[in-house]
């Protein structure tokens, strides 16, 4: 009986080691496509389909994530600094409530589009593996940098990759 | 008899789940500290290091060397 026990246990966990190890979106890849609400009620949703030929720099954040509120007026810079030659920036909230998010933005303005997703199913889909993420897709659709975590020193290293990557 | 008890072990791992990176704000909410109430939490804080002579040490890792 015992045996039989440990079986189901050991199965058990295997299946639930397993599920962890969905693949998570590495440099090379093609991007996951989107389509998601702005967290903007009066805003149009937004789709990775809708920016054809341009370089997005995604990055997910959420209020409650120190180093993710840091980055964020620092990409607001960098967005004002290469949108004329076709920079996106689509900075996803996974904030729940989404009110949460919102108090935030209401003190630090940014110019680029927030979406709003606050069952994490974006978040599930690039397979996030810590807070904040970002992932620069180039103007062919595939993934060029991943990068996880946010120091300000990162910005350099962050730049040269949106400068190397931007459409011609 | 065998069988049931398998049934009741897998059903339990099944309510296993991870926490994903972007759900920690969950763990953050007041409602998921030990105590919900700060000031009785400063209070049992304050007795804990009186008794234990030591500082620091009870939340996050490291602390307890006593030294502030």
């Amino acid at each position: 009986m015992m045996k039989r026990g440990f079986l189901t246990l050991g199965l058990g966990l295997m299946t639930s080691a397993l599920v962890g190890l969905a693949h998570a979106v590495e440099e090379g890849d093609p991007a996951p496509d989107f389509s998601i609400p702005s967290i903007y009620a009066d805003q149009p949703a937004i789709a990775l389909a809708d920016m054809p030929g341009k370089t997005v720099y995604v990055d997910f954040w959420a209020s409650w994530c120190a180093p993710c509120l840091t980055s964020l007026p620092l990409y607001n810079d960098l967005y004002n600094k290469y949108r004329d030659q076709g920079l996106e920036v689509v900075a996803i909230n996974v904030d729940n409530p989404i009110e949460d998010g919102l108090d935030f933005l209401l003190d630090t303005p940014l110019d680029f589009l927030i979406p709003s997703d606050p069952e994490g199913d974006m978040a599930t889909q690039f397979n996030v593996i810590g807070m904040p993420s970002s992932y620069l897709i180039g103007p062919d659709g595939k993934v060029k940098l991943v990068h996880m975590g946010f120091r300000p020193t990162d910005m350099e290293m962050i730049e040269a990759a949106i400068v190397a990557n931007l459409p011609d | 008899m065998r069988l049931i008890l398998s049934f009741i072990m897998l059903a339990l791992l099944a309510a296993c789940s991870q926490v994903q990176p972007w759900e920690r704000g969950y763990l953050a909410k007041q409602e998921m500290a030990w105590d919900s109430d700060p000031l009785e939490r400063a209070l049992n804080d304050h007795i804990f290091f009186s008794k234990e002579a030591s500082s620091g040490g009870n939340t996050a890792a490291g602390g307890g060397c006593g030294c502030n």
